[in-house]
């Protein structure tokens, strides 16, 4: 049987090769930037599972050999971008500023002094939770450049692909995004008597 | 060694590059041979690996197994649909 995939006719065998060999490997990364997003377990399976069903209506379209995961990542985002963020809420007024600034400001932002309080070996202390904790309270276009740069390790070029965004901006962005990190693992570890 | 420095703020930028292994040779080459007389950039080559490392070991988390079952199911369901709405429309 062959399948039609938008407007593309692809062998069902083949189809199911691709969807196997290609996108199942980077389930649980899929899973880990949706769990970042949304922060509920189930919104995240639930995105997941949407973005393979998209993942395999435009299967078609997909090149074997190029960087499914990145591919992959671009449907997670615009998934959770016009579904997912919509229902829960509209972008936050910090957000918005946030964004704003980063994409006008040409990246002029001073590294507090505050961040001298913060050491190397206070990270390496802290608990999974406690990071993760932190990652999650930054507003979402941050969250999602330190999670697609730190944890996914994409390159800048692919960041900017995935967040239809220019390379210039996922610089100032992400830059801004550790800055905004490392002030809440800051407050944070004063908090809790790091040292 | 310098406990202060002028352009701490540009060097944080190419730490940054550095670590996400964006900057060129030549960035990476000078900011080596520079560190060691340098506190803050020491310190901030440190603490931004640190992160980077926390992040990568520390944030991740294993998909769950029935996620695996749920998708192919779908798709199952999406063949199954296919198969019998396309010789319907042809």
């Amino acid at each position: 049987m062959d399948v039609s995939v938008e407007d593309k006719i692809i062998p069902e065998a083949k189809a199911r090769e691709i969807f196997e060999k290609e996108f199942m490997p980077h389930l649980d990364a899929m899973y880990n930037f949706a769990l970042k997003l949304t922060a509920d377990e189930d919104d995240a399976q639930d995105l997941v599972q949407d973005t393979c069903v998209k993942a395999f209506r435009f299967i078609g379209s997909f090149e074997p050999g190029t960087y499914a995961k990145a591919w992959l990542f671009r449907i997670l985002k615009n998934n959770f971008i016009n579904d997912y963020r919509k229902k829960s809420r509209g972008p936050s007024k910090v957000e918005f500023e946030w964004v704003e600034q980063s994409i006008s400001g040409e990246d002029e932002f001073a590294e507090p002094a505050y961040f001298a309080d913060l050491h190397a070996e206070t990270v390496q202390d802290m608990m999974g939770d406690e990071i993760t904790a932190a990652v999650q309270s930054l507003p979402v276009d941050f969250r999602m450049i330190i999670i697609l740069c730190d944890l996914e390790e994409f390159s800048y070029e692919e960041m900017a692909k995935i967040l239809h965004i220019p390379i210039g901006t996922v610089r100032s962005r992400l830059h801004r995004a550790r800055a905004l990190l490392k002030e809440k693992l800051a407050e944070y570890a004063k908090k809790k008597g790091y040292h | 060694m310098k406990s202060s420095c002028e352009q701490h703020h540009e060097c944080m930028k190419v730490i940054q590059r550095i670590i996400d292994r964006e900057a060129t040779p030549e960035e990476e080459a000078a900011f080596l041979a520079n560190k060691n007389q340098c506190m803050p950039c020491q310190d901030g080559y440190e603490l931004e690996l640190s992160l980077k490392n926390a992040i990568q070991s520390k944030c991740a988390v294993k998909c769950p197994e029935q996620l695996f079952a749920k998708i192919r199911a779908k798709l199952f369901l999406l063949f199954i649909l296919i198969s019998i709405l396309i010789p319907l429309f042809c």
